[in-house]
Formats: C-alpha cells, sequence, structure tokens
C-alpha cells in the first residue's frame, strides 16, 4: 500500500466515508484511533509524517493514517490490535509526538471495532478527540456511542449536587451544561436546545412550576425532556408535576443508578 | 435620686436579658448551622403554612415580594396577599404580573369579621398564589380577611416592604415542629435591608445601609432582636411578635378573636391576647423566638416617615398597655403579669417621663450648685458605657452566631454607630414617644404616611 500518497488524497476524499473503508477492510477487527493534536506549530504535514513514521516502523501492520484538513482531526488505523495492545501504541505515539514537538498536546480518542460503525458515531469520536479537554486517551465504548452525546442542562442552586451530576452524566457520555437557577435555564435552553433537563423544583427566581411550564411554552424545534430531581416529596406536588407534562421525577437523596436509568429511558 | 436608680435597675435588667441571650446563642448557632433544612424542606410532615401579606399601597414593592415569597424553600404552602383597599396600582401590578382571574365562586372558610371582600383572584398556573381585594379596614382587617381564606392550621403574617430568605420559614416551622403542642407563635429577627443588593426577590450581598437613620436603627433592630428577644423568649416573656414576620397557630389566633382592628400595635396585641387566653384557660404554651429565621425589611430612611413611624408605636404600645393594665402585677399571670408587663409599662411606656424628671432634677441640682461634678462625670461615663456595652453584647451575638456582615468594614462602622447612637438618636426616641403619646389622648389615629421605595431605586439610593 502507497502509504505516502495517502496524505495527498485525502484533501479530495470524504474523510469519514475513507475511515470506514478502512475499517470495513479488516473484518477480523481493527483499533481506531483518532488524533488531535492541539496547540502545535510545527504544522499539520509535519505532525502527520511522524504519526505515518510511527505507524510505519509497528512491524507486521498495515496501518493507515487519513487527515480531515477542516476539523484538523487524523484518524488511524491498527488492524489486528486489541484494544489493550492499540492503547499501548496510543501511549506510545503520544510520547513520540511530545518528544517530536515540544509544545504538542495530543488528544486521542480510541476504539476497537469488528465492523464499520455508522459515520454517525465516527464523527462523534472525533468531535471527542478535538473537544476533549483531558490529556488521558479516552476509550470511546459502546455505551458512549449510544448515548450519541445528548445534551443534558443540569439545573440546581447546590454547586455540589451540580458537580457530581456533572462529572457522572459526563462519563456517560452526555453533554452537560449547568445552570445556578431557572431564569439562567430559560436563557440557555434556546441558545443550548438541551434534549433533557435535569433540575431541581427550589430554585431562585422563578419557582419549579412555573418554570416547567415556561419550558414548555419556550419556542425550540424539540421541547427537551424534563426530569425533576428535587427534595420536595410532598405527593400533591409530584402530581402537579405531572400534568405539567413532566416525564420523570426522582427525589433526593437519589441512587445514580437509578436516576441514570431514568435518564436513559427518558431518551431512548 | 430616683432616676439614677431607675437607670440602674434598667440596665441590671438588660443584662440579665443579654446573658440569657448568651446562655442560647450555643444552641442556636448548633441548630441553625447542623439542621438539614435541605430535607426538611420536601418533606411531607412539616405541617403547611398560609402566608398572609396585607398590602395597601405597595406598588413599588409587592411585585418583588410576592416573587420573593413564591420561590420559599418549603414543602406545602400558600401565599395570600390581601390588597387592603389601596389608591394606587397595587392591584393591577399583581394580576399583571401573574396572570390572575377573579374566582367565580371562591371557598371563603373562616367568619372573622371584616370589611367587604370584593373578590378573590386566582391562576391556576400558580396554585398557591391568592389575591383578595378587599375594602380598606386596616392591616389587622386585612389579616382577618386572609385568615378566612386561609386553608392551612398555620399562618405567618409577613410585611409587603419585607423580603423572607428562602429557607426562613423552615427554619421557623423546624422550631415549631419541636413542640407543636405548646407552640402558639413564633417571631423571626427582623433586620433592615436598606444597603443590600436584592435581585429576583432575594438578598444577594448583604452590607449595612448608606444612611444615617436607616444605620441607626439597624443596630437598634439588632440590639432588641438578639440582645433582648433570645433573652426574653428564655423564660417565655415575649410580649411581641414583629409584624413583619411571624408564624401563629390558626386555632388560636381565631379562638382570641383574631387580630383587633382600628389601632396600630396588632402585632403586639395578638401576642398580649394569645397569653392571655392561654393563662386564663390553664393551657401550656410558649411564644417562641427563631433568630436564624431572617426577614429582610425596608426601614424608613427619612427623619419624618421614621418620627412617624415611631410615634405610632409609642401609641400602640400606650393603648396596648391601658387595654391590658389589669394584667400588669397580677400573680395569674404568672411572667407575664409579674415580668413582662410590669417591665413594659415601667421601663418602655413611663421610660420617657423618667428620663425627663431626672434631667429636670439633674438641671435642678446642678443650678443650686448641689451637686459635685466628679459623681456627675463618673455617673455619665458608667450609664453610657454600660449601654454601649449592651450594643456590642448584641453585636457579638451576631459574630457568635449568625455572622451576615462579613465585611470589616461594616462590623466597625456598626462598633462606631452604637456609640453614636447615645448621641442624639436616643434623646429623639424619647421625644418620639411622648409625642406618640400626646397623639393617644388627641385620640389620632391614622397609621401615619409610610411612603415606600422601590427595591431597585432603594439599591441606587442607599
Amino acid at each position: 500500500m502507497s502509504q505516502s500518497a495517502t496524505l495527498q488524497r485525502v484533501q479530495a476524499v470524504d474523510f469519514y466515508g475513507r475511515v470506514e473503508e478502512e475499517v470495513r477492510e479488516h473484518p477480523n477487527g481493527t483499533a481506531l484511533l483518532f488524533l488531535y493534536c492541539a496547540g502545535n506549530p510545527s504544522g499539520t504535514e509535519a505532525e502527520l509524517a511522524e504519526v505515518q513514521s510511527f505507524v510505519n516502523q509497528l512491524t507486521g501492520v498495515n496501518g493507515e493514517v487519513l487527515h480531515d484538513a477542516n476539523t484538523g482531526v487524523s484518524a488511524v488505523t491498527l488492524p489486528g490490535y486489541t484494544l489493550d495492545a492499540a492503547h499501548y501504541q496510543a501511549l506510545l505515539l503520544k510520547q513520540h509526538l511530545q518528544g517530536r514537538f515540544e509544545q504538542a498536546d495530543p488528544r486521542i480518542t480510541l476504539a476497537a471495532l469488528t465492523e464499520a460503525p455508522p459515520r454517525q458515531t465516527l464523527k462523534q469520536m472525533s468531535e471527542t478527540a478535538r473537544l476533549s479537554t483531558s490529556s488521558d486517551i479516552h476509550i470511546f465504548t459502546q455505551e458512549e456511542a449510544d448515548s450519541g452525546q445528548n445534551r443534558i442542562l443540569i439545573v440546581d442552586q447546590d454547586a455540589t449536587v451540580r458537580e457530581f451530576l456533572q462529572i457522572r452524566l459526563a462519563m456517560q457520555g452526555y453533554e452537560t451544561l449547568e445552570a445556578v437557577d431557572g431564569l439562567e435555564a430559560l436563557e440557555l435552553i434556546p441558545k443550548w436546545e438541551p434534549d433533557l433537563v435535569l433540575t431541581e423544583l427550589n430554585l431562585h427566581g422563578i419557582d419549579g412550576l412555573p418554570f416547567i411550564h415556561h419550558i414548555q411554552q419556550l419556542d425550540v424545534k424539540e421541547p427537551p425532556k424534563i426530569v425533576v430531581l428535587t427534595e420536595k416529596r410532598v405527593e400533591q406536588t409530584i402530581s402537579q408535576c405531572f400534568q405539567n407534562g413532566v416525564d420523570d421525577y426522582v427525589t433526593k437523596p437519589f441512587s445514580p443508578v437509578e436516576l441514570d436509568a431514568r435518564i436513559r429511558r427518558c431518551l431512548h | 435620686m430616683v432616676a439614677i436608680y431607675y437607670v440602674m435597675i434598667v440596665s441590671a435588667l438588660y443584662f440579665v436579658i443579654l446573658m440569657f441571650s448568651f446562655r442560647n446563642i450555643k444552641d442556636i448557632f448548633r441548630r441553625a448551622t447542623y439542621s438539614k433544612y435541605n430535607t426538611l424542606s420536601g418533606s411531607e410532615l412539616v405541617p403547611s403554612v398560609s402566608l398572609l401579606v396585607p398590602a395597601y399601597n405597595e406598588e413599588l414593592t409587592i411585585a418583588e415580594n410576592v416573587r420573593c415569597l413564591m420561590t420559599l424553600n418549603y414543602p406545602t404552602y400558600e401565599v395570600i396577599v390581601i390588597n387592603d383597599g389601596s389608591s394606587d396600582e397595587t392591584l393591577k401590578v399583581l394580576i399583571e404580573e401573574y396572570g390572575l382571574t377573579l374566582l367565580p365562586n371562591p371557598e371563603i372558610r373562616g367568619n372573622i369579621s371584616t370589611n367587604k371582600v370584593r373578590g378573590i383572584y386566582y391562576n391556576p398556573q400558580y396554585p398557591q398564589l391568592y389575591l383578595i381585594d378587599k375594602e380598606n379596614g386596616g392591616k389587622a382587617d386585612s389579616l382577618n380577611a386572609g385568615i378566612n381564606l386561609s386553608r392551612y392550621p398555620l399562618i405567618s403574617s409577613i410585611d409587603a416592604d419585607s423580603l423572607l430568605e428562602k429557607d426562613a420559614l423552615i427554619r421557623m416551622a423546624r422550631m415549631y415542629m419541636e413542640n407543636p403542642e405548646e407552640t402558639v407563635a413564633i417571631g423571626g429577627d427582623v433586620r433592615i435591608a436598606n444597603g443590600c443588593v436584592i435581585e429576583n426577590g432575594e438578598v444577594k450581598d448583604v452590607s449595612l445601609p448608606r444612611r444615617m437613620w436607616p444605620m441607626f436603627q439597624s443596630i437598634e433592630y439588632l440590639k432588641a432582636f438578639l440582645g433582648g428577644r433570645i433573652g426574653w423568649s428564655h423564660f417565655n416573656g415575649l410580649i411581641i411578635v414583629s409584624g413583619a414576620f411571624g408564624l401563629f397557630r390558626k386555632d388560636y389566633v381565631i379562638a382570641v378573636g383574631g387580630y383587633r382592628g382600628g389601632y396600630p400595635g396588632e402585632d403586639m396585641n395578638i401576642i398580649i391576647k394569645l397569653h392571655r387566653y392561654m393563662l386564663e384557660n390553664k393551657i401550656k404554651y410558649r411564644v417562641s423566638f427563631c433568630p436564624e429565621a431572617v426577614c429582610w425589611t425596608q426601614a424608613p430612611d427619612s427623619y419624618n416617615i421614621l418620627s412617624n413611624q415611631r410615634k405610632r408605636w409609642g401609641r400602640g404600645n400606650l393603648k396596648n398597655m391601658i387595654e391590658n393594665r389589669d394584667m400588669v402585677f397580677n400573680p395569674k399571670y404568672k411572667v407575664m403579669g409579674l415580668l413582662t408587663m410590669p417591665y413594659n409599662v415601667i421601663f418602655e411606656a413611663l421610660n420617657p417621663y423618667f428620663r425627663i424628671t431626672g434631667l429636670l432634677a439633674l438641671l435642678g441640682y446642678v443650678l443650686l450648685d448641689m451637686t459635685n461634678w466628679h459623681v456627675l462625670v463618673v455617673f455619665g461615663l458608667v450609664n453610657f458605657l454600660s449601654g454601649y456595652l449592651l450594643s456590642v453584647g448584641a453585636l457579638i451575638l451576631e459574630e457568635i452566631a449568625f455572622r451576615r456582615y462579613t465585611k470589616l468594614s461594616d462590623l466597625v462602622k456598626m462598633l462606631l454607630f452604637s456609640a453614636l447612637k447615645f448621641v442624639g438618636y436616643h434623646q429623639l426616641g424619647v421625644l418620639w414617644r411622648v409625642q406618640g403619646h400626646i397623639q393617644y389622648l388627641q385620640n389620632n389615629n391614622s397609621w401615619g404616611t409610610m411612603t415606600r421605595q422601590s427595591w431597585k431605586d432603594k439599591n441606587e439610593a442607599a
């Protein structure tokens, strides 16, 4: 395979199509990693050349390097590699790049595949690499692919609760955003268009029920699902919430596992 | 000579009360810090409360006030705003803000007689909010109309120019739940909001007023509430629960015939009536004070309004004392009859006269050259120091338990104004009280003007 030709070809060809094709060529399974090198002053050419030379020195591997000029993300296939072996190679690659370029800050998302995933998932993987905030290698799981990066808006006045939910939901692969009170949330919803709003009822500025009512009045394409997570355990309040079209109601103290399950059920 | 003894007794009494406040402050601090109000505020076991908000010409503050009350941390409650025949837009402001409509067939449960109710407004979108529109009849009359409509066993009266902290009501309810059988009324801590930053019906940033009159009142309130009422509540001798924020058991308020109309001082009156009723029927009871439940109120910031308010208080106080004179030194009324009422008559109502006679006597002595100026100076200093110590004591209580004022400059300012209070402000207080008594004798029965400022202007002005 003429590996040097790859560099010229990608420009013209659909990036994700090429990745998909590449994965399909190896029915016995391949590892796929997406690489995004932020803050690299030496330019993509030099970076790609390094990646290429790294892949080339792996013995007995017909690895491919593809580059998406639009986003700056590169895709590398490592056919025949299991997840752990590929993870090791990814670490080496990261180290290699950091060794070559002083200011390089590579972000890598990694998955082991046996069949070509839908294009949406590939896009999602590439996005994860590009938007990753941690330099750790991110292992992309099936669950994450299923979640399809649903957006969840967390509304709670308690910073501790918000942080906990944010970390937990981010680990589940959701995209999250936080709002301290109802008024802030009402501003955010039309701009960010979350799939689900996870809200407390005890809010500053505007009370829970009117807040829920306002969400439903908002002019958005797809009104978000609403899950209430609150201290309030009064049955009358619960029934009023459901009458107002809330999708689920969880009381604090809550079980995170149960909350996950309920959120997943609301979204699928 | 009498004046000297008088002053000494007053000071001693104040110190005893302050001592009791100090004794209780540790408990208060602990329960305020460690109680799980969040969990409590969602519990079904917390009794439901009807909040009564009498409003007379409050178009500027009412919207912010109701917005604040609608977002309290409390499981089940309703907000009943009573428009007391306002001549301004109070009614319209609320109807527009909340899209209220006239209820065709309102269910009124109570039967305390009030002025004619014109209508009750409601919007199912805000199920906890009711608005009563009635003909003008005074604050007490409005409260009675609110009691008639209320659905819940507890009622809480809140002034339309005040803002509650989000946890204030649940903190009070917690105290009520400790002893629901005996507790008939609980008072909250009232603080001066002038100078604070207010946003979306809540106090965002606490700081002291920048003007002089509210500043003096800030110190005065702190001293009265923390230094005084905590101590008085220790032996169940509270004579007043502030009209700005108090919680009552509805059944007993109805049993004593509701609020008395036609005269200011209805907040003190209802408490005296409750004491009298419970003692005469030999029911065990408590009137408590809950300093951790905080209500922020707008203080008058000009001389005229302040003096009007104080004259009204003097008038109301005198009226209540004269009406209930049989309780004074009557052992049948226990602490109330032997301590609280005599204290209020001698050291509150008659305070100005003792001071004036004392001053006249002093003048006489000086003119007749019968005084030793050493003694005079020492006496004056002791007097000042003991008074100052009381204020500082209240400040220390505040710093131990609450720490609402976080800036060091605020603390220094409070210490300074505690001292300045003795030059002029105290003397004015005496004057206003005498004027109030004169008004009483003249049968002047007006409420006086109380102009409001919108909370927003307040931020800029204060």
